[in-house]
């Protein structure tokens, strides 16, 4: 299989993680996400680093229907620091199977160029059901990269959608060079759990 | 109900959160007409050397930036500097929390502009230090 060939199957089979849900001014950014409940294709647009407009086209494994969301991400708080940068954003999104097909929730995030820690909250509903959707996720990276290097991170995510049971804690592999990032996670409860972004 | 809440909650947070970007910065001033090595700049002396390699008849703003913790951070700042016609070349050295550009002879170097550039990127410059190259 060629490069290109395998990136483009990571890229539909891959995804759950929002690394960096906004882009700077004027940025766009590809995602997609695969984990046990659903696969997802979103694109988003960033008129300014404070928020992100997207479209986000869902395969919904669980209840067996196809849809996408109109999404807004706004960037609540950032704190800067000299080695850190920390993170809280509001996100929502609503279906184009009609209003009462939404969700809301925040997502945050603390990283230096070491650690890194996030978690994320969603409350979602359609015609059937409301549920949550959370997760907290924590990363170390073995080695410390210059700008452009090739740059590895391992972590923990643990998660938890209440139309499953229990919580799900498995180990996580993030890469990302240049544009270009990559991160899965498998665990024999929830198999792969996977996100590839691209930016631009 | 708890939709509510989560509304309500953000949007209290998002109320307050901004203020804390406006952080304190200092225009560190000009170096007029120095060829510095560097060490006075707090920057990696080597990747200051490999940058200057070339450069002729311009001007460096070393910027000090907080909130570089990604190579993301970084291709942002790249891109938005790029932009600018005057600009010759740009390093972003994420360890240092530098950002090195060099400017056409012609560019009045100003810190607000450079500032709001670095903010739309969503990182925070807090100094600037300029050099006449010659």
């Amino acid at each position: 299989m060629g490069i290109k060939r395998s990136l483009l199957f990571l890229f539909f089979i891959c995804g759950v993680i929002e690394a960096r849900p906004i882009s700077y001014s004027g940025g766009s950014t590809v995602m997609s996400n695969t984990d046990n409940m659903r696969d997802t294709f979103y694109y988003h647009y960033s008129p300014t680093y404070k928020y992100s407009l997207g479209l986000e086209a869902v395969k919904d494994d669980y209840f067996k229907t196809d849809f996408s969301y109109f999404r807004l991400t706004y960037l609540l708080n950032r704190k800067n620091t000299r080695y850190s940068q920390r993170n809280l954003y509001f996100q929502s999104g609503v279906s184009s199977k009609g209003l009462n097909n939404n969700f809301i929730g925040v997502h945050g995030d603390w990283e230096t160029r070491r650690w890194f820690i996030g978690f994320g909250y969603k409350k979602v509903s359609n015609d059937i059901i409301e549920y949550d959707d959370k997760f907290l996720q924590l990363g170390v990276a073995p080695y410390l990269g210059e700008y452009g290097d090739f740059h590895t991170w391992v972590m923990v995510k643990s998660k938890k959608n209440d139309l499953l049971e229990s919580w799900s804690t498995f180990p996580v592999l993030k890469f990302f060079k240049g544009n270009f990032l990559i991160e899965f996670g498998y665990n024999s409860k929830t198999e792969w759990d996977s996100h590839v972004m691209y930016r631009f | 109900m708890n939709k509510l809440i989560i509304l309500s909650l953000t949007f209290v947070i998002s109320y307050f959160s901004f203020a804390e970007e406006s952080m304190n910065h200092d225009h560190e001033g000009h170096i007029h007409g120095a060829l510095v090595d560097g060490s006075n700049l707090d920057v990696d002396p080597e990747r200051y050397k490999e940058f200057m390699k070339g450069l002729e008849n311009c001007q460096i703003a070393v910027v000090s930036v907080i909130g570089m913790v990604c190579d993301f951070c970084a291709q942002g700042i790249e891109k938005t500097f790029e932009k600018d016609e005057t600009v010759k070349k740009i390093d972003v050295d994420l360890n240092k929390g530098k950002v090195l550009i060099a400017y056409s002879k012609n560019k009045k170097i100003e810190y607000k502009e450079i500032e709001q550039k670095i903010l739309s990127n969503g990182q925070n410059a807090t100094g600037l230090k300029v050099i006449n190259i010659n």
